[in-house]
């Protein structure tokens, strides 16, 4: 499976609707973009990991934590301009999923995820333990909060911008080598990938991902960064857009984004069942229906399209 | 300019001044969102899934009470419209829930909040877009403290809180312990966040110069679910007085766990656990509960149950919420903690004139001076000035009896937390 190669003409033309769409729309629809934008780039970067490299991770709950934190306390702390903190939480997270992608040279399949899941489990009660610099229980407040068309632009910019860094990683040598390890590691060393480089840096770039998407989450919670922000559930919310997006598809991963970003709001209001609980029935219902239909995901399909559209 | 000019100036002079008055009184009534001749549209975000869901029969006690006084003409002829909004306890969801209730529902105001996370999630956002945030339910003390000093960043005028604070309540216990108590050997258990940290600071304020009666401190993480270690430990620190800074769950485990191991210390709980079904839950496991010491500032479905606003309660919940029946029976306060809250709001919202806007129920909210909620403890006072923003300040302590089936009964004077 080749990265599919956006057409400049399509990604010209989604990039053209994204600037467009929210002078059309009340901040608070702004808001929700912003929100699809943000796992748009977290459902990427665990998808460099995950769909590319073929290492598994339901941790990336962790990684968002530290790159929202690291925006919120700069910004408290040293009044940092916000998007500045943004390219020190990718810098951050970078360095820590390094850190993590070493140890998990010796662990694979059902024992990786176990060890990311301890990692969203644990990483979010750090600032409990060191709250008098981390905030503890009462958070941490940026000393600037954004309106909600800044957040849209600064969040969908970093999406496009690392789309495309994403795109270049992969196209490339590296993404040849990520590749090369998910379909057979034993067939990769013998080609001469080093395992352990490649492997390790998968985990860094996805965790840098990560970490971006974790600061315009906090940036999108008025600024507030606070351990019951990240839950499991939002390292399993990434994992889920990333199945839904599919393997190895970068335009799945939009698909993936709205899917996660935006059901939770839409199933709130579907009648009879669009109460509190309902609204968690629906999402767990279409989630199993997208797996059933699509077991390959969106990126699945597209590929089956194509196969229809060019007859052999 | 002819004496026809002056006239002509003079008549122009007072059109325009009327029509500008016109037009700023006609506009002020339509300016404030979520408030029409007949309705008046309030929200709040609360935990109705995920770990803290127990607190999700105060917002159904809350609308069952609104219900109520719909039912009989409203507020100044204003239906109350409240939207509950879940927000599992997550402060990116209350975050998403509050912009959602003001920018989309565009609601009057945000009544009853639940938690301190979600609240300073939101305070930033709710007091730059001067929604009034009316009756948080929590006890941090950040909601009394900073409507006029910078708290954050700025001060919050627009958020208040209700029940007694944390530090408060502590200071009582202390003080009680200074007083009657004056050779305990203290061992704190103590959830380890603001929330555990503030009633010790409380609790050692009240004690004064006898905090050095405090002679071990264990701390737990909220989502710890045993806490035997540090029972152990206080116990075996010679402790023979017990302070449990806990909610429901990490309390019912120390109170089991300490009678578990043969240990019966002078105990106290926070009055966040002190509510009845969890307690009976409690003894159920085994825990003796005869003596604790707690406090409390609403009235008992159990004990004050033929009292006026116990009875008007019951009715209420029969009426309005009669899933909650049972828990009634059982005695949740948190039902009449709920009553108590949107009773005062229908109050304020009463005192805010008869075409009230945000600001006016801003002065209000700020000008409280009653003794006729019928759901807190009798005595006492919601008051609020320009200086005191603590709606309640009073507790009365309680001390449990009546083994497994028994109930917390009040004692002594209604006690008011010095500040």
């Amino acid at each position: 499976m080749r990265a599919r190669v956006p057409a400049v003409a399509s990604a010209a033309a989604v990039a053209v609707v994204l600037a467009l769409l929210p002078f059309g729309m009340s901040g608070y629809h702004q808001a929700l973009g912003a929100k699809v934008a943000t796992f748009f780039i977290a459902i990427l970067g665990l998808d460099i990991l995950t769909g590319y490299t073929g290492q598994i991770s339901i941790g990336h709950g962790a990684f968002m934590a530290i790159g929202g934190y690291t925006t919120a306390v700069l910004s408290r702390d040293h009044h940092t301009n916000l998007v500045l903190t943004m390219l020190v939480a990718f810098a951050v997270c970078f360095v820590c999923g390094l850190l993590v992608g070493l140890p998990a040279l010796r662990l694979s399949g059902v024992y990786l995820a176990l060890a990311t899941f301890a990692l969203a489990v644990s990483v979010p009660q750090i600032p409990l333990k060191f709250s008098t610099y981390l905030g503890g229980s009462g958070g941490v407040q940026s000393s600037r909060t954004v309106s909600h068309l800044w957040l849209y632009g600064v969040s969908w910019a970093a999406a496009a911008i690392l789309f495309v860094l994403a795109w270049l990683i992969l196209r490339g040598r590296t993404g040849r080598a990520f590749r090369a390890i998910r379909d057979s590691e034993v067939a990769a060393v013998s080609s001469g990938v080093k395992l352990p480089v490649y492997k390790t840096l998968a985990f860094g770039i996805s965790a840098a991902f990560a970490g971006v998407a974790g600061s315009l989450y906090v940036l999108g919670t008025n600024g507030f960064a606070q351990p019951s922000e990240f839950g499991i559930i939002l390292s399993l919310q990434i994992l889920i857009g990333a199945a839904v997006a599919g393997l190895g598809s970068l335009w799945g991963v939009l698909v993936g984004a709205v899917f996660v970003g935006l059901l939770p709001e839409i199933s709130s209001s579907v009648p009879l069942i669009g109460s509190a609980h309902g609204q968690d029935v629906v999402f767990g219902l279409l989630v199993i229906l997208v797996m059933v239909v699509l077991p390959t995901g969106v990126a699945g399909l597209f590929q089956r399209l194509r196969r229809l559209r060019a007859p052999t | 300019m002819g004496r026809k000019g002056r006239l002509l100036a003079a008549v122009a002079g007072l059109a325009l001044f009327v029509s500008v008055a016109a037009t700023a009184a006609f506009g002020a009534h339509q300016a404030d969102p979520g408030i029409t001749k007949t309705s008046i549209h309030i929200g709040g975000t609360f935990p109705l899934t995920g770990v803290a869901s127990a607190y999700k029969t105060i917002p159904a006690a809350e609308s069952a009470y609104f219900a109520y006084v719909n039912a009989h003409g409203g507020v100044n002829g204003r239906m109350i419209d409240f939207t509950v909004v879940d927000d599992a306890y997550n402060p990116a969801q209350t975050v998403s829930a509050v912009q959602q209730l003001v920018e989309q529902s565009k609601v009057f105001a945000l009544v009853g909040d639940l938690g301190t996370a979600p609240g300073l999630a939101t305070w930033g956002y709710t007091n730059q877009h001067k929604v009034p945030q009316v009756f948080l339910a929590t006890g941090d003390s950040y909601w009394g403290f900073c409507a006029h000093k910078a708290c954050q960043g700025s001060p919050k005028p627009y958020t208040i809180g209700w029940q007694p604070d944390y530090p408060s309540e502590g200071r009582l216990y202390g003080k009680y312990i200074a007083q009657n108590m004056p050779n305990a050997k203290i061992g704190i258990i103590f959830q380890n966040d603001a929330f555990g940290k503030n009633y010790i600071t409380g609790l050692k304020q009240g004690l004064g110069s006898k905090s050095n009666l405090i002679v071990d401190q264990e701390g737990f993480n909220a989502t710890d679910t045993t806490v035997t270690q540090q029972i152990l430990a206080l116990k075996a620190k010679g402790a023979d007085t017990l302070f449990i800074v806990a909610t429901p769950g990490q309390a019912i485990a120390s109170l089991v766990t300490a009678t578990k191991i043969g240990w019966s210390p002078t105990t106290f709980l926070a009055n966040v656990s002190n509510i009845r079904p969890f307690l009976l839950a409690a003894a159920k496991a085994g825990a003796n509960l005869d003596g604790l010491i707690s406090s409390a500032y609403l009235e008992s479905p159990i004990l004050d149950a033929n009292r006026p606003g116990m009875v008007l309660g019951k009715q209420i919940i029969d009426t309005y919420a009669p899933a909650l029946s049972s828990d009634w029976a059982a005695g949740d306060s948190n039902l009449v903690y709920g009553l108590g809250v949107a009773w005062t709001f229908a109050y304020a919202l009463q005192n805010a004139g008869k075409n009230p806007t945000r600001a006016s129920l801003e002065t209000a909210l700020h000008s409280m001076n009653t003794t006729k909620n019928p759901f807190v403890y009798p005595g006492i006072a919601i008051q609020t000035s320009a200086t005191d923003n603590f709606p309640l300040e009073q507790l009365i302590l309680t001390k449990w009896s009546g083994g497994p089936d028994g109930a917390a009964h009040p004692f002594g004077q209604l006690l008011k937390s010095g500040r």
